[in-house]
């Protein structure tokens, strides 16, 4: 009787350990969590001095079935933030701190950032009342960087919010003309920012985002309001830009792409 | 009283000299009159009292009278030589004339004034020659031919007419029979002094009631020469009001019958001043009617309207942003002039230590060095902006082209807040450092990333500089309740001509904010903040608030911004008046004065009828050229003045000019006895009521014009003389029985 107690329960146990194996494999994929920890970013002296621009990162309301649906606004969070600002500083005019702030997509406080950094939209899952208020944001003049999110499935999550907030305005690919791409640095030959992912898969894409795609969508007197990084990871490339392993040639490129968009913001 | 007291005209001594026919010398005179007084102290002033003191003085005043008379006083004065002179007399016969007061006529007054018997008479003794005059005048021959019709007052034209027919015929004086009405701006200098010189006095006769009874008019009215489209434009109205005292009236700007602006104002019963200020239209030449609105028991409304011209530019200013580091406020102050028609931004802004970012350039060569090396290119913008740029950045030579840029260039130069600007970036020191309108601290750290409200002065809630709202209380509240500023920078105190239109509260202090002084030919501003990108981002993107702030401040920086051609009229609008007078100054591209240029204006008159006009230059002030040109036409001008040196064109301005008839003489309608007693006293004659014919007609031959003669007559027997003789006996007889001094 024990043994067919201890087989029972052997064999429960064993079914729950495949199951929440078989869960945990879904819900990560490829991506392993390494000796690399986004806890790893030390605060650093400035991190909270008052200055013209500071990084931004939108915290928005998630969900979904990947391991990190539930608070994906944290992805590559402070590191990314911390590591990218360290370029802003050296390679432009910018006055900025070496913290990031974290606005909250229920309150009125992005109105004084009109730079925001959203990760993983894909996953974002916004009220009326908080596409009213990104509207208005970027109708008043504020400016959306949307990174790190693939693949058709995550594109029409991100396209739900979009279409709340902008029903009636069309996402387009953005010229290569376009000044996002020349206010600074000319990046005329664009390639695909891949995450660390690819550390394991060898693969610059995820899902089926195997082409990158710069979008955005454009107010009434042709100014872009927000630049769509679909298909790519450029917090991971400002993240572990600091590896060995990460190539440089992206990493460069995603720093390039991130001050290009905080000069045009504060340009148009 | 007067004449018969001293057998003579007041005149008589005002123009004549006292002399004692005795042949005594005056100086025993003094010497017999001081010895007699000593006699009679020395024997009056025995005891010491204020009534012997009285006594002697009456004793001695007579006994001073007794040796006056011996020395036999006389007047001896210049007169008129009888039937050897011509008095001119010169009647206004303009439309004011036809006026009625107190049921009669002013012309029919002056018929009878000239039909008195003592006026009439005059013609006995010296020829008499009739004038009548309005915009031009001719001799007549009686005054039959007056019918008060003329469309405008030229008094000076009819003097000078008289001073030049003294020429050839004696004139010994002038008698001027008007309201004083006179719609030409006055009587010159020149024409007094030409009187003078010929010693023609003028005697002035006042006609028409001297106040306007109850009556509301617009005295003057003053508009901007020229504006930008979309402009703030401040008209400032002298209103003139009489028998209204308390009465409320209603001041309106119109244009082609649009109301542009409207308000109530309370009437002062004299002269007042007003401003309405209104939203500049659409580029183009606007006639504007500016109008009180007809009172109940107003006797004259033809004077509560005139025509002013606004030139709303066509040219399009373009402002220089200068930016020395990415910063909100350069991308919102951009975005509020995008989309504006009126204003062409173009800006250099350093991203990073070796790279700048143009935005708003006309071709790919314009800025491509950086900021302006040389004044000529500095000076092609008609408005700088500096901002966070350490004024280090700049060389010397920048920096005096700066200064340069608003002294002689006559731009707009507005300096911002900002971490490396005013104190922190040194601009407290060096040529641009006179330029601002106010003190800077000498010390750093003087920018502060707080917030800060804003909130008008007491200049700026009468400013349009400032105007977002039409109602000035309106206004001011939006201000105060403005989004806070993101940051603000301490300044020092205003300097002396500068003006503070807005503060700023901070940090327990209130600072300025927005300061603004005219600065050489041009402007300059400080608006001590980087921080105003929060009214956009922090009301609703439809509110225009953070968008008409820029435009506003934007426009008053080039508003007045010259061209190297400047050209200027002293009237746009010529009421009865046909004497279109042009200016022009002329510059290089430097912006020094070009009196080696050729220029001319074409003139486009009423009917399409073109004429070229050459400007001459005024020897006294190079580069600038004048000229005159007769506008027979009543209708608009179009004076378009292109300077030229060899082939190369230096530029070219154009002028509006409006000439209207039958409008001066419904304005001013109270006689002007201002007018005609100064005129009357410059040239050593009278004012005289029409009353007063006889009087003047005795008074007339005293002058030294024409053909005169000595007259001397004595004085020492005049009934004044007897009076004070008997006056004195008496007084001492009366006070000595009184007081019992037998």
């Amino acid at each position: 009787m024990r043994m067919r107690y201890s087989s029972v329960f052997g064999a429960a146990a064993a079914a729950v350990g495949l199951w929440g194996g078989l869960f945990a494999y879904q819900q990560v994929g490829f991506r392993v969590p390494t000796e690399y920890d986004n806890d790893g970013a030390p605060i650093p002296p400035d991190a909270n001095a008052t200055t013209e621009w500071a990084f931004a990162r939108l915290k928005y309301a998630s969900g979904g079935h990947r391991w990190y649906s539930a608070r994906s606004w944290v992805v590559d969070y402070p590191k990314a933030d911390r590591q990218f600002v360290q370029g802003v500083r050296r390679l432009t005019r910018i006055d900025t701190c070496s913290g990031e702030r974290v606005i909250d997509l229920d309150t009125d406080e992005i109105f004084y950032w009109p730079w925001v950094y959203v990760v993983e939209p894909g996953q974002w899952r916004i009220t009326g009342a908080q596409a009213a208020r990104l509207r208005e944001y970027m109708l008043r003049g504020g400016f959306m960087f949307f990174d790190d999110f693939h693949g058709t499935e995550e594109w029409q999550q991100f396209m739900l919010g979009i279409r709340r907030i902008f029903p009636d305005r069309e996402v387009v690919d953005i010229p290569d003309s376009d000044e996002i791409f020349h206010v600074l640095y000319d990046l005329d030959n664009r390639v695909q920012v891949p995450g660390i992912q690819y550390w394991y898969s060898g693969r610059t894409w995820e899902r089926d985002g195997i082409e990158p795609h710069w979008r955005g969508i454009y107010d009434d007197d042709g100014r872009l309001m927000m630049a769509i990084h679909h298909d790519m990871d450029l917090g991971d490339a400002w993240e572990w830009a600091d590896s060995p392993r990460y190539p440089e040639p992206w990493a460069s490129q995603a720093y390039r792409d991130g001050i290009n968009s905080i000069i045009y913001a504060m340009t148009h | 009283m007067f004449e018969w007291l001293l057998n003579h005209p007041w005149t008589a001594f005002a123009r004549g000299d006292i002399v004692f026919l005795s042949g005594w010398p005056v100086w025993l005179l003094a010497g017999a009159v001081v010895a007699m007084a000593a006699v009679l102290a020395a024997s009056v002033l025995r005891e010491r009292s204020a009534r012997r003191v009285v006594l002697w003085s009456l004793q001695a005043a007579f006994v001073a009278l007794l040796l006056l008379m011996l020395w036999r006083p006389a007047v001896s004065v210049s007169a008129l030589k009888p039937h050897a002179n011509l008095i001119a007399v010169l009647i206004d016969d303009s439309h004011s004339m036809s006026l009625r007061d107190d049921g009669r006529s002013r012309i029919d007054a002056a018929r009878q004034f000239l039909a008195a018997p003592a006026i009439a008479g005059l013609s006995a003794r010296y020829g008499v020659r009739l004038y009548r005059f309005s915009n031009s005048t001719e001799r007549i021959e009686n005054a039959a031919a007056l019918q008060a019709s003329g469309s405008a007052t030229r008094i000076g034209d009819a003097l000078d007419r008289i001073a030049a027919d003294a020429a050839g015929v004696p004139i010994g004086a002038v008698v001027l029979l008007s309201d004083g009405g006179d719609s030409s701006g006055g009587v010159g200098r020149d024409t007094v002094s030409r009187l003078r010189l010929r010693r023609i006095p003028v005697h002035a006769v006042g006609f028409g009631r001297e106040s306007e009874g109850r009556d509301v008019e617009i005295a003057g009215a003053a508009v901007p020469l020229r504006v930008l489209p979309g402009s703030r434009v401040e008209a400032e109205i002298a209103l003139r009001s009489s028998g209204f005292k308390g009465a409320s009236a209603r001041l309106t700007v119109r244009d082609a019958g649009r109301v542009f602006a409207s308000r109530e104002v309370a009437l002062t019963g004299a002269v007042q001043d007003e401003t309405i200020d209104f939203s500049a239209g659409e580029a183009g030449a606007h006639t504007l009617e500016i109008a009180v609105a007809p009172l109940a028991g107003e006797g004259n409304t033809a004077n509560n309207r005139v025509t002013r011209l606004l030139a709303v530019d066509s040219r399009r200013p373009r402002i220089l942003y200068v930016e020395g580091e990415p910063r909100w406020e350069y991308k919102f102050l951009r975005r509020a002039v995008e989309g504006d028609a009126a204003l062409r931004l173009v800006s250099i802004l350093r991203t990073t230590e070796n790279k700048i970012y143009r935005q708003g350039i006309g071709d790919p060569r314009e800025l491509e060095a950086g900021f302006p090396s040389s004044p000529e290119e500095l000076f092609r913008y008609d408005g700088l902006i500096i901002g966070s740029v350490d004024s280090g950045w700049f060389t010397e030579s920048q920096q005096e082209a700066i200064r340069r840029f608003a002294a002689v260039r006559g731009g707009g130069v507005l300096f911002l807040g900002g971490r490396a600007a005013l104190a922190d970036g040194g601009y407290g020191r060096g040529p641009m450092a006179e330029m601002l309108p106010l003190e800077l601290p000498g010390r750093h750290g003087t920018f502060h990333r707080e917030p800060a409200s804003a909130h008008l002065s007491a200049a700026g809630r009468e400013s349009p500089v400032v105007r977002l709202i039409d109602d000035p209380a309106r206004n001011a509240a939006r201000w105060d309740a403005l989004p806070v500023l993101a940051d603000y920078q301490e300044t020092g105190a205003p300097k002396p001509g500068a003006t503070v239109l807005a503060e700023m509260s901070a940090a327990g202090r209130t600072m300025p904010l927005l300061a603004i002084e005219n600065y050489g030919r041009g402007r300059t501003a400080i608006l001590a903040t980087s921080g105003t990108w929060r009214w956009q981002m922090r009301q609703d993107h439809r509110d225009q608030t953070h968008e008409a702030f820029w435009r506003q401040l934007l426009r008053w920086m080039v508003t007045g911004t010259p061209g190297q051609v400047t050209a200027a009229t002293p009237r746009q609008v010529l009421s009865d008046e046909t004497r279109l007078r042009l200016r022009a100054e002329v510059r290089d591209a430097a912006f020094r004065p070009a009196p080696d240029a050729h220029v001319e204006a074409r003139i486009l008159a009423p009917g399409g009828r073109e004429s070229t006009v050459e400007l001459a230059p005024k020897p006294d002030e190079p580069g600038v050229y004048t000229a005159e040109w007769n506008a027979a036409a009543a209708g608009s001008y179009i004076a378009e003045i292109i300077a030229r040196r060899g082939d190369q064109e230096l530029g070219r301005d154009a002028v509006t000019v409006l000439r209207e008839d039958g409008v001066a003489e419904n304005f001013h309608t109270a006689q002007n006895r201002e007018l005609l007693e100064s005129l009357a006293a410059g040239t050593g004659g009278r004012y005289y009521h029409p009353s007063e014919a006889s009087k003047l007609a005795s008074e007339i031959e005293y002058s030294e014009a024409g053909v005169t003669v000595r007259q001397t007559s004595d004085v020492w027997n005049v009934p004044a003389m007897l009076l004070l003789a008997l006056i004195t006996r008496s007084a001492e007889w009366l006070l000595r029985r009184r007081w019992g001094y037998v």
